[in-house]
């Protein structure tokens, strides 16, 4: 396979939403951050992003626009890494990052990647995060091994990796549409500046996976399932009476398709499940939202329904009206569009990125692995999971002051008898 | 590590509240701790923003006040687009032309189109008895100009070629317009109209020959539905 087959790439379906409707409150970018267990040194991983950028050409591009769609093309300028600031998951600043769409962070013992979500997601994230401080380990002269877990520079790239899979697998006969009704917004004091706020507690895996074994769920299902408790008893419950607390409460959890279908693809490639409720009533218990949460995950999950879904969003980038308009208007219509229809669908986003794997000959320089997503004004409190070997960590990000939500989910945990060690950015200092 | 007694979490920190529950934590932070995450920084401040707004609030007066006295002196004529025409331009020159980062090909391309618009506009409502000047000489003569500055760009930063590609195209379309004012009989002057025309041919049949495969790709991505 020729690496220099091709040096622009379409945007994926869902990559190309995003640039519309990003904006320094709504930055759709997330974060994965590896903790080593050694101090990181700026010009190693300088290098070590430079050797991988080879390997991923698929990242080393800068967004254009075209006449119809944004493209991605080639990018000549260099790659330059930068220290970590108070910013979680901020906007790209094009003119700090020579038009790079994801930065590479570090400061003291972290490495951390922000990506923007038209180039990927949080799987392609991993990946690329994998093999960027395999790189490093090797570059300080570490022995370490990929073991074919890791994507090593020496590899070629492959042609599957750039795919576009929703547009492989969708199918035009199955695309009905459902309507769906705006979800309940989580209320808080916003913060000023576009900061944004993170709290991760890390918990021991084995003892979250009983707890939630017990209950026969999987552990994004019981995750989802006392979220919706925490907002529904620090925000909604004996105040049902008010319109704005009469909406369902939506956590909206993505699945990562690449274990549903077979696809080995980088870019996006993900769609969700979501659970839906109105809690109107005052007597709501944490076991009827377990069966709720179940029940709609289970049945969101269904190949036929994920298939409607993808489908659903490709078929409306295939509108021929759509597809012929000028970017320059259509960028205005899929504004608002999704202000209309898209934005206001969620209450809380909860992403499980899973089990990261390292090689056994790197697991000793690693110490944790964090993951973290973009709040915005509407999704004002986000989640992500994430597990490495027995650490489980739950990283909240969170537009507003208040941090009752968070404080309701961990003691949930602590009150089991759980140990919980937090982290925080204290972004109530910065104010 | 310190320890919150309400939440009953463990935390590596020096800030002396809890996170979650902001009550005071308790126990020693070991001596080599460090924070997980960095203090805030406050922005960067804008280049001389009261500047910038005392010039915005100046240049706006000044356009409304120009059109207040056109209109409650109304002969017939629209004068004061002349003025309010060239503090446009002003600030276009200083913002897109000097203050801004992006492609210079864009920049040489947006700048040329609105001079060539506001010479029309003086070449028209202007006082002066000779009318056409804009459209003989300075509409070819600009065209070109500015189809060799990016022709220069393009030969000098060869690695970013892509970039210009497209606006040095869109230019020498625009350059076929002089010579469609001539066939027309609505200029008389043919000489600039035909020095433009001959200028950007050239250089269509330079990248014609020597880079069909990237023009071709360049359009393929630019166009692509």
């Amino acid at each position: 396979m020729n690496q220099k087959l091709t040096d622009w790439f379409k945007l994926d379906n869902s990559g190309k939403i995003f640039p519309e409707v990003s904006n320094q409150r709504e930055t759709n970018t997330f974060r994965v951050q590896v903790a080593l267990t050694e101090e990181v040194d700026s010009d190693i991983l300088q290098m070590a992003t430079e050797g991988i950028l080879e390997r991923y050409p698929m990242f080393k591009v800068r967004m254009k626009h075209g006449m119809f769609w944004n493209y991605l093309d080639y990018n000549t300028k260099p790659f330059l890494i930068q220290p970590m600031t108070h910013e979680v998951c901020s906007a790209l600043n094009p003119r700090e990052n020579n038009c790079y769409l994801f930065k590479v962070l570090y400061r003291n013992n972290m490495i951390a990647i922000e990506m923007f979500h038209s180039l990927a997601d949080g799987g392609g994230v991993v990946m690329l995060l994998q093999s960027l401080v395999y790189e490093y380990l090797k570059l300080k002269g570490y022995n370490v091994t990929p073991d074919n877990i890791i994507k090593t520079k020496y590899e070629r790239p492959v042609a599957e990796e750039y795919e576009d899979a929703n547009e492989k697998y969708y199918n035009a006969k199955n695309r009905k549409h459902v309507p769906e009704q705006r979800a309940y917004r989580i209320k808080g004091t916003m913060l000023p500046d576009n900061l944004t706020g993170l709290i991760s507690g890390t918990m021991d895996t084995g003892k979250v996976l009983e707890l939630a074994r017990s209950k026969n769920l999987t552990m994004t299902e019981y995750f989802s399932a006392l979220a919706m408790d925490v907002i529904y008893n620090t925000q909604i419950r004996y105040r049902t009476h008010l319109k704005s607390n009469q909406a369902p409460v939506k956590i909206f959890v993505p699945v990562n398709l690449r274990k549903h279908f077979p696809s080995e693809t980088l870019r996006n490639f993900s769609n969700f499940v979501k659970t839906n409720l109105v809690l109107d009533r005052d007597d709501i218990t944490l076991e009827e939202l377990f069966e709720h949460t179940h029940e709609s995950f289970q049945n969101g999950m269904i190949k036929e329904e994920l298939i409607r879904k993808m489908s659903e969003n490709v078929a409306f980038e295939k509108n021929v009206l759509l597809r012929f308009m000028p970017y320059f208007i259509k960028r205005y219509a899929l504004k608002i569009g999704y202000n209309m229809l898209g934005m206001k669908l969620n209450t809380m986003s909860m992403t499980n990125i899973g089990r990261v794997v390292f090689p056994p000959s790197m697991e000793p320089y690693i110490k944790d692995v964090t993951a973290a997503v973009a709040a915005g004004k509407y999704n004002a409190v986000n989640c992500a999971i994430l597990s490495y070997k027995d650490q489980l960590k739950i990283s909240f990000t969170r537009s507003i002051l208040e941090t009752n939500i968070e404080r309701e989910f961990f003691r949930h945990f602590t009150e089991k008898g759980l140990d919980l060690k937090v982290e925080s950015n204290f972004v109530e200092e910065f104010v | 590590m310190k320890h919150c007694d309400k939440c009953n979490i463990t935390i590596e920190t020096k800030q002396q509240y809890c996170p979650l529950c902001h009550q005071v934590l308790s126990g020693e932070s070991n001596a080599d701790a460090r924070e997980t995450y960095p203090d805030y920084i406050s922005p960067r401040r804008m280049f001389l923003p009261t500047t910038k707004k005392v010039i915005l609030f100046l240049t706006i007066l000044s356009i409304v006040i120009l059109i207040v006295i056109n209109w409650a002196d109304f002969d017939g004529r629209y004068w004061s687009l002349i003025p309010i025409g060239g503090i446009i331009y002003f600030w276009f020159l200083v913002r897109v032309g000097l203050f801004s980062k992006r492609n210079i090909g864009f920049r040489f391309a947006s700048l040329t189109v609105l001079l060539i618009l506001l010479l029309i506009l003086i070449d028209y409502e202007g006082q002066s008895q000779i009318h056409g000047w804009s459209i003989d000489y300075m509409l070819p003569l600009l065209l070109m100009t500015c189809n060799l500055a990016i022709s220069a760009t393009i030969w000098i930063r060869l690695l970013d070629y892509r970039d210009y590609f497209l606006y040095l195209l869109v230019i020498i379309l625009f350059s076929l317009a002089p010579i469609i004012l001539v066939l027309t009989g609505i200029t008389t002057v043919s000489w600039p109209a035909i020095a433009a025309f001959g200028v950007a041919i050239a250089i269509l049949l330079f990248i014609v020959f020597f880079f069909p495969k990237k023009i071709k790709e360049e359009i393929k991505k630019r166009f692509h539905a």
